[in-house]
């Protein structure tokens, strides 16, 4: 990989988001439109057995695409309104205030200048492993969280690096992006579960019901739906995950950008990625929030296209390219 | 209403349209400067008020660097007496008090009891924040300057500038004396 600026990082960065969040909403649309299309089949070729065609555009198609579409948004706008102090309380922390860790409120507000965005409050996870999070929909709310071990095993630099990358996620947007993103991919698993369900059952009964009966077209639609159905869901998670790894390379990135100094971020993931204390509290659910994967063995397993972070040796290798020398 | 007409007036709103983000982006960057302006002051005002407890706390255990001592007590009143004027004088009254500290905490380095002291620990934390505080708001500054003067240079938002007479900003710049390493004594 050549030697990249930061600003120029992270702008390719925010491109291949958004080209994913396209595939991931295109998905959507085709199963959408899949759905309708053979349902229409369906009704088509009980009236008239041998008519039916395949290649047009189907209205009850275009009507399943624009539905399943209108849903996600309506599910993700309902999230964003309600949803968003959960996390914290999911993985157990508490709020503390600048009597108790003076030094942390310093750091967290020095990124905050630094970023120009107002000071986010600052959650405790009282665990000896070495881990950090942040949270929040838009930068006027947000709240990023550090456990014990962190706070005792990092210096300031190196505070500081980990904090520039949890307000990194805060200024990218990384939790709407993730929350989008989730919610897309669940409606995808839903709605193909279903069709799978519903299409193979219905399949089957016809066969052993009456015998052959409904069109070619609606035997090749069946077969098409069957497939897609079945892989619709394991593309859209590929793509959460690919879409969770390029936002841990631009955290990074902005982490840069902020604090000007790449080694204090540097030598803190190099702490973390040598770190064996286990993490309780964090759950399947959560692991793609923090700074790396308090689940995974890191080392062996992230480069692995469902991980939810990049390998740390790659995040290294590209905070060294982004060094002036 | 004939087709050239609407899109006569298809043209026209798009323009329109046009206009009114780029001007919205430039006043929203033009903002952003200000703002950033105004937190550095908040920082620096900040630095002022920790001095006078800070010089309290090490004048006993250094009473050998009264001279030192009085310089920062001095560069920080010259900072106060222009807080809020112009550019020019604010900017020079800073980066004699940034030099004066700076020689400060490299004598401070000298005196293993003060570092023992917990007041003098939690003030150099408070200090050493304030001083990372003032780099980042003017890092932000500098970099809300360059996005300003990028609006107002690259086309097309440079012609909506010039229309409404958008200026430059300036850069904050660190000249070469607060540049300059201060001088330990080795003796």
């Amino acid at each position: 990989m050549h030697r990249t600026d930061f600003l120029a990082a992270a702008a390719a960065n925010r491109r291949n988001t958004n080209r994913l969040i396209l595939l991931l909403l295109l998905i959507g649309a085709i199963l959408g439109y899949l759905l309708g299309w053979s349902l229409e089949l369906y009704t088509a070729a009980a009236m008239q057995p041998h008519g039916a065609t395949v290649w047009y555009l189907s209205p009850w198609g275009v009507r399943g695409a624009l539905l399943l579409m209108g849903f996600g948004m309506f599910w993700t706008v309902l999230v964003f309104l309600v949803g968003d102090r959960i996390v914290l309380g999911l993985v157990g922390a508490r709020e503390v205030g600048r009597e108790e860790l003076p030094q942390l409120h310093n750091v967290v507000e020095e990124m905050a200048i630094a970023a120009g965005i107002p000071k986010p409050r600052i959650y405790l996870l009282d665990t000896p492993a070495l881990n950090a999070l942040a949270t929040g929909l838009d930068t006027r709310r947000s709240a990023i969280g550090v456990t014990r071990g962190l706070l005792d095993k990092l210096d300031r630099d190196e505070l500081q690096g980990v904090i520039g990358h949890e307000m990194g996620h805060i200024v990218n947007l990384d939790m709407r992006y993730a929350t989008a993103v989730g919610i897309l991919v669940g409606l995808i698993a839903l709605v193909a579960d279903f069709a799978f369900r519903a299409l193979y059952l219905r399949g089957v009964g016809r066969r052993f019901g009456r015998g052959r009966s409904g069109g070619g077209g609606a035997v090749i639609a069946l077969f098409i739906v069957l497939i897609f159905a079945a892989l619709a869901p394991v593309f859209a998670k590929l793509v959460q995950m690919a879409v969770s790894r390029q936002r841990e390379f631009l955290a990074d990135a902005t982490s840069v950008r902020l604090t000007r100094n790449p080694h204090g971020l540097i030598s803190a993931l190099e702490k973390l990625a040598v770190s064996t204390e286990p993490f309780r509290g964090a759950n399947r659910a959560t692991q793609h929030m923090f700074i790396v994967n308090p689940l995974r063995n890191f080392s062996e397993q992230a480069g692995r296209l469902f991980a939810t972070h990049p390998p740390i040796s790659a995040r290294v290798r590209r905070l060294m390219n982004l060094n002036g020398d | 209403m004939n087709l050239t007409m609407l899109v006569a007036l298809g043209v026209i709103a798009a323009t329109s349209a046009g206009m009114i983000v780029l001007y919205n982006r430039l006043i929203r960057l033009r903002n952003q400067v200000k703002n950033a302006w105004r937190q550095i002051d908040v920082q620096l005002k900040r630095r002022h008020d920790l001095i006078p407890n800070l010089v309290e706390v090490v004048k006993d255990y250094m009473s050998y660097e009264q001279e030192t001592l009085c310089q920062v007590i001095a560069a920080r009143n010259r900072a106060v007496a222009v807080e809020g004027q112009d550019f020019e004088a604010a900017m020079v009254a800073e980066q004699g008090l940034s030099g004066a500290l700076g020689r400060l905490f490299a004598l401070m380095e000298n005196y293993p009891d003060l570092k023992a002291n917990n007041n003098v620990t939690d003030l150099m934390e408070e200090l050493s924040s304030t001083e990372n505080r003032i780099a980042f708001a003017r890092q932000f500054y500098n970099d809300s300057v360059m996005a300003k003067n990028n609006a107002i240079e690259s086309f097309p938002s440079n012609m909506i500038a010039n229309l409404f007479s958008f200026r430059h900003g300036r850069y904050f710049e660190v000249d070469t004396a607060a540049r300059e390493t201060p001088r330990v004594d080795l003796r």
